[in-house]
C-alpha cells in the first residue's frame, strides 16, 4: 500500500507538470487542444489524489502500522471516526489533504468557469498546478506521509494525543484548510488576470464566490479552534494570540479586506491594483502561515520541530510568489489604472479605503508582533517575546474602530455625502449609540473598552436597522405590499447586500462577547469537602473528590455544589481522565454552565485524593455565548449571499422566516456535544466489573445518539438508554450468556447491527471495510473517464519543441527540483 | 512632483512616523526577554528585576506547600539550575523533567513567577519525532491546530 501510495504522488506531480507545461504552451499557441489537453491532466491530478487520500484513509483504518505516518498518528483501540481523522494529524498527511484540497476545489472553479472564462483557464490551470507542485514536491522529498520503518514494524500505532480526539478539533483543521485552499483560487485567477491582460472586472465576478466561501471556511475554522481551545484547555478562554492562531487570522484579515474593496471595484471602476495586490497578498498569508508555525522559525509554547530543510523550501517558495507576482502588478500597472478618481472623503468608498487600510494594518501588526522575536534575535541578538496584553493594546483600538465602519460605511453614499443627507443618515444609529452609552455609564460600567465596544455595537445595529426598514419601506411603495413582504423581496433582489448586513450583526454579537471579556473574574482556590469559594454572584462549594474508571480511562472528578446568593443552582463536575495508554497526559475535563449572560467555568487541574483537596480554577466569563451566536448569524448571512438567484427567490417567496431558524437550529445541534461532554463523569457507579462485561460495554454502543460505546456514553448517568442498556447487558451475562450470544441478543433486541460499535467482520459488514475500496475504485474509474475524453496527449511532442525561450527557462527551473 | 503625490507622500509619512512611535512606546513596556536558564544564570545579576521568560525543564518533582497553591520547585537547562516560586494553578504535566516557559522576574531569592505564569509545551498534532517524547503533550496556554 505504501509504494502504492508514493508512487501516486509522483505520478500527481507529473501530471501537475504536465498540466502547467502544455496549457501555457497551449495558451501562447492557441491550441484549444493543448489547453483542454492540460486541463483534462489537471482534473486527473484530482482524481489521482483521491486515490491517494484513500490508499491513506484504508492504511488507517486497517492499521497499516508498517507505514510510519499511522503509526504515529493512530492505534488499534481508535474509533474509527479518529482513525479516518488522523488523515490529516500530522504534518506530512496535512501536507497531502492540502494538495487534496485544492486539486478538487482547483478543478470545480475551472469546470465552472471553464466556458466563461476562456481565456483565463489555461493560466489559472498552470499557477494551481505549480502550487501543487511545490507541496508535491515537499512530500515527496521531504514529508512523504507514505513512509515505512524499514527495519522492523511495531505492533502498534502511538495513538492520537487525546486532548486531539475531540469532536472539533476532528473538524477544525479541515475547515481552516479550505479556507487556506480556497484562497488559492483568487490568486490563481487574478494572476492569470495579469498574465493575459485580461484587467476588466470578469476575473473578479469569477472569484468573489470562491472567496466569500473560502472567507467562510476561514472564520469556522477560526471559531471551532476558538470553541476547543475554551473547551479543552481549561484556562478560560478562547484566544491566546499564539501564533498557530495568527496564522489563521493573518490571511483572514486581507480576505476581509478583499471581500470590502471588490465591491469599490464594482461600483466605482477604482482600487483595481490594490484589489491584485491583495489577492496576491491573502495567498501568500497563507503560504507564510503555515511556513511560521511549521518551521520552527516562530518560537511557540506549541511542541513544533525545528526544521530547516523546510524552512528553506518554503522560504523559496514564499520568495518566488512574490518576485513573480508583483513583477506581474508592475508590469500591467497601465492597464490597471482607476478610471475613476475619490470625489469626496465623505463617501463610502473612501469608508471602504479606510476599513481596507486598518485591516491590512492589523495583519501587518499581528504579522510584526508574531515575527518579533525572530526579528529581534536577528537584529539584536536577543530573543525578545511579546505577549497578548501587546496584542490586546492595539487590537482593541483597532477592533472598535472596524465595528464603527461596519456602521458608518452604509450611511454613507457612493461618490459623496451631502450635509442634509449625512443628518439625515446618521440621526438615529447616532441617537441608539448615546442611549446606550449613557445607560452603561449610568448602570456603573468603569471599562472605557467594553462601554465604547457597547455603544458602537448600537450604533452599527442603529444603522443597519435602519437601512432595512428604509429599504423596505421604498419597496412597499413601488409594489404596494405589507411591510414584511417587501423586507423579504428585499433582501431576495439584493441578497449579497443583506446578507453582508446580516454577518455584520453577526460581527456585533462577537464584539460584545469580546466586550464581556472586561468583565470577567477569576480565582484560583485550594478547596476541601465542604469548604466553599464565592467568584462574582456565585459560591461554589466542593463536595467530595471521587475517582471512577469506565475502563478506557481513570477519571478522577470533583462534585460541586454551586449556589447563586445563597439558592442552590446547579451540581458541577470538573474532572481530569487518565486515558489507558497516556497516563502521562491527563486531559482536564472543564464544567461549563452556560448562560445568556455569563458562563460559569470550573476548572480541577490538581487533587489530592488522600485528603479530598482540589484546587480549583473559578472563572465567570460573561457574554461568551454571544461569540458563537454571533458566528451563527456570520454562517447565515454568508449563505444568504452566496446562494443563487433562482434558489433565493423561489425559497425567500415561500418559507422566510423558518429558513434562518433552520439554520440557527442546525447550527446549534453542530455545537451541541459540547453542552453534552463537558458535564461528565458524574455519580458513575464503581460497580465490579467483569473484564467480559467491559469489553461488551465498550462493543456495544450506546443508543442515545452520542455514538460512543456503553461504557463511554458522554450523557451517562442521565442518559435515557445507558442505564437500561447496561442494566440487560448485566442480566444476560448474569444469566450465563457468552460474549457471542450477549452480542446476538443485542443484535436482535435492537433490530440491526447498529448497537455494535464496530460491525461483525462478516458478509454485508464487509462493505463498511470496503469503502475505502470503493473510493479508490471511483478515483480509478475517474481516471480512465478523463484520460479518455481527454485529445490526444501527443499534442505535448509538438508543443515542447517550439516554446518560446522564458516558458522553457521557467520549466527548466521546476524541473530542476525533480533531482 | 504633483501636489497628490505629494499629498499622499507626506499623508504615508505622518501615518508611518505615528505608528512606528506609538509602536516604539508600546514595545518597550510590552517586551520580555526570551531566555534559557543557563544563559541567564551564567551572569544573574545583569537580570534581576527584568521581564523574562525563561525556558529550562522541571528539576524534581514540584514542591507544594501543605493546604495551599504554592509551589516551590527547580528549573535547569544545560547544568544550570534556579529556584522558583509560583502561587496558582499549574498545567496537568508540570511535572519533573518537563519542559516549561516560566514568566516573571529574577529576586536574589529565586525566579518569582508571575499569575499563570507556568506554560508547559502545548500539545500538538505537528510534534515531530525529535523532539523527546516527553515533552509532546500538555495543555497550558491556548491553541488551535
Amino acid at each position: 500500500m505504501a509504494s502504492l501510495g508514493s508512487y501516486l504522488l509522483l505520478t500527481a506531480f507529473v501530471l501537475c507538470a504536465y498540466a502547467a507545461a502544455v496549457s501555457i504552451a497551449g495558451a501562447r499557441r492557441r491550441s484549444r487542444r493543448m489547453v483542454e489537453s492540460g486541463v483534462g491532466a489537471f482534473y486527473l491530478v484530482a482524481a489521482v489524489m483521491t486515490v491517494a487520500s484513500a490508499v491513506i484513509m484504508y492504511s488507517f483504518v486497517t492499521g497499516d502500522y508498517s507505514i510510519k505516518y499511522v503509526q504515529h498518528y493512530s492505534d488499534s483501540v481508535q474509533p474509527i471516526f479518529y482513525k479516518i481523522t488522523s488523515y490529516w494529524g500530522g504534518l506530512d498527511g496535512s501536507i497531502m489533504f492540502w494538495v487534496f484540497m485544492l486539486s478538487l476545489f482547483g478543478s470545480a472553479a475551472v469546470y465552472v468557469n471553464r466556458e466563461r472564462h476562456r481565456e483565463l483557464i489555461p493560466y489559472v490551470v498552470a499557477i494551481i498546478s505549480m502550487v501543487e507542485m511545490f507541496f508535491l514536491f515537499l512530500m515527496i522529498i521531504h514529508n512523504n506521509p507514505f513512509d515505512t520503518f524499514i527495519t522492523s514494524t511495531p505492533a502498534d500505532g502511538r495513538g492520537l494525543n487525546p486532548l486531539l480526539q475531540n469532536f472539533y478539533m476532528a473538524i477544525h483543521p479541515p475547515t481552516m484548510y479550505l479556507g487556506f485552499v480556497g484562497l488559492t483560487i483568487p490568486y490563481a485567477f487574478g494572476m492569470a488576470a495579469l498574465i493575459t491582460g485580461y484587467l476588466d472586472d470578469s476575473w473578479l465576478r469569477a472569484v468573489r464566490r470562491w472567496t466569500m466561501m473560502a472567507w467562510f471556511c476561514l472564520s469556522f475554522g477560526l471559531m471551532l479552534g476558538m470553541i476547543w481551545a475554551y473547551e479543552e484547555l481549561g484556562w478560560g478562554g478562547y484566544w491566546a494570540w499564539d501564533p498557530v492562531e495568527n496564522a489563521g487570522l493573518l490571511p483572514w484579515f486581507t480576505a476581509t479586506a478583499f471581500l470590502h474593496s471588490v465591491m469599490v471595484q464594482e461600483r466605482r471602476g477604482m482600487l483595481r491594483v490594490w484589489n491584485v495586490s491583495l489577492v496576491i497578498i491573502t495567498f501568500f498569508l497563507t503560504i507564510f502561515g503555515t511556513f511560521m508555525t511549521r518551521s520552527g522559525v516562530v518560537q511557540s509554547v506549541h511542541a513544533f520541530g525545528e526544521d530547516i530543510a523546510l524552512a528553506r523550501l518554503f522560504t523559496g517558495f514564499m520568495c518566488t510568489i512574490v518576485i513573480v507576482s508583483f513583477s506581474f502588478v508592475i508590469y500591467r500597472l497601465p492597464l490597471l489604472r482607476s478610471r475613476n478618481e475619490l470625489d469626496s472623503w465623505i463617501s463610502r468608498e473612501a469608508a471602504f479605503l479606510v476599513n481596507n487600510w486598518i485591516l491590512l494594518f492589523a495583519a501587518v501588526f499581528v504579522l510584526f508582533a508574531t515575527m518579533f522575536p525572530t526579528l529581534s534575535e536577528a537584529v539584536t541578538g536577543q530573543r525578545l517575546t511579546v505577549g497578548p496584553p501587546f496584542f490586546n493594546k492595539w487590537m482593541l483600538p483597532i477592533g472598535l474602530i472596524l465595528l464603527f465602519l461596519t456602521g458608518y460605511g452604509p450611511l454613507l453614499a457612493w461618490r459623496k455625502s451631502t450635509l442634509t443627507n449625512l443628518r439625515d443618515q446618521f440621526l438615529i444609529p447616532t441617537a441608539c449609540a448615546i442611549v446606550v452609552g449613557t445607560a452603561v455609564v449610568a448602570l456603573g460600567v468603569r471599562i472605557w473598552s467594553s462601554g465604547l465596544c457597547f455603544a458602537i455595537s448600537a450604533f452599527v445595529a442603529g444603522t443597519i436597522s435602519q437601512e432595512v426598514w428604509r429599504g423596505a419601506r421604498v419597496r412597499q411603495g413601488a409594489t404596494g405590499t405589507d411591510v414584511l413582504t417587501a423586507l423579504i423581496g428585499l433582501v431576495g433582489r439584493n441578497k449579497r447586500r443583506y446578507g453582508g448586513y446580516i454577518v455584520h450583526i453577526g460581527i456585533v454579537l462577537i464584539f460584545l462577547g469580546f466586550a464581556g471579556n472586561g468583565f470577567k473574574r477569576e480565582e484560583q482556590v485550594l478547596l476541601k469537602p465542604g469548604q466553599q469559594a464565592q467568584v462574582g454572584a456565585f459560591t461554589i462549594r466542593l463536595d467530595a473528590v471521587k475517582r471512577t474508571d469506565d475502563g478506557a480511562k481513570e477519571m478522577i472528578t470533583a462534585e460541586t455544589t454551586v449556589f447563586r446568593d445563597g439558592k442552590e443552582l446547579t451540581r458541577m463536575y470538573p474532572a481530569k481522565w487518565y486515558f489507558r495508554k497516556h497516563e502521562q497526559e491527563p486531559t482536564t475535563e472543564v464544567a461549563i454552565r452556560r448562560g445568556f449572560a455569563e458562563d460559569l467555568y470550573l476548572v480541577m487541574p490538581a487533587f489530592e485524593l488522600g485528603d479530598q483537596s482540589a484546587s480549583m480554577g473559578i472563572i465567570v466569563n460573561p457574554l461568551v455565548n454571544w461569540i458563537w451566536a454571533g458566528f451563527g448569524l456570520l454562517a447565515v448571512g454568508t449563505f444568504l449571499a452566496l446562494l443563487p438567484e433562482t434558489v433565493i427567490s423561489f425559497a425567500l417567496a415561500s418559507v422566510p422566516s423558518s429558513a434562518v431558524t433552520t439554520s440557527l437550529l442546525l447550527l446549534s445541534l453542530v455545537l451541541w456535544p459540547a453542552g453534552a461532554r463537558a458535564q461528565t463523569g458524574m455519580d458513575v457507579p464503581v460497580a465490579q466489573r467483569s473484564p467480559l462485561e467491559r469489553q461488551l460495554q465498550s462493543e456495544i454502543m450506546c443508543m442515545c445518539g452520542c455514538r460512543s460505546p456503553l461504557g463511554s456514553c458522554p450523557m451517562a448517568p442521565n442518559c435515557s438508554h445507558w442505564k437500561p442498556e447496561r442494566e440487560k447487558l448485566a442480566a444476560l451475562l448474569a444469566d450465563g450468556n457468552d460474549h457471542d450470544a450477549v452480542v446476538a441478543a443485542f443484535v436482535k433486541d435492537f433490530g440491526g447491527q447498529d448497537i455494535l460499535a464496530a460491525p461483525i467482520d462478516k458478509g454485508f459488514n464487509r462493505l463498511a471495510w470496503i469503502v475505502p475500496y470503493v473510493a479508490a475504485f471511483a478515483g480509478l474509474i475517474a481516471i480512465v473517464v478523463t484520460t479518455r475524453r481527454w485529445q490526444r496527449p501527443a499534442a505535448l511532442a509538438g508543443a515542447e519543441s517550439s516554446i518560446d525561450p522564458t516558458l522553457s527557462a521557467r520549466l527548466d527551473d521546476e524541473l530542476r527540483n525533480l533531482d | 512632483m504633483s501636489k497628490k503625490t505629494a499629498k499622499i507622500g507626506l499623508t504615508c509619512v505622518v501615518l508611518v512616523l505615528a505608528f512606528g512611535g506609538l509602536l516604539y512606546s508600546t514595545l518597550s513596556e510590552g517586551t520580555e526577554y526570551y531566555k534559557h536558564v543557563d544563559e541567564v544564570m551564567a551572569n544573574p545579576d545583569t537580570w534581576y528585576g527584568k521581564a523574562l521568560q525563561l525556558h529550562g525543564f522541571v528539576n524534581g518533582e514540584p514542591g507544594r506547600k501543605r493546604d495551599s497553591l504554592d509551589y516551590e520547585f527547580y528549573v535547569q537547562n544545560k547544568g544550570k539550575v534556579v529556584r522558583a516560586y509560583y502561587t496558582g494553578i499549574v498545567p496537568d504535566t508540570f511535572k519533573d523533567q518537563s519542559e516549561v516557559v516560566l514568566k516573571g522576574r529574577l529576586t536574589s531569592q529565586g525566579f518569582m513567577v508571575e499569575k499563570d505564569g507556568v506554560m508547559a509545551k502545548c500539545p500538538s498534532k505537528y510534534d515531530p519525532a525529535k523532539l523527546p517524547v516527553k515533552t509532546a503533550a500538555p495543555p497550558g496556554t491556548a491553541g488551535t491546530n
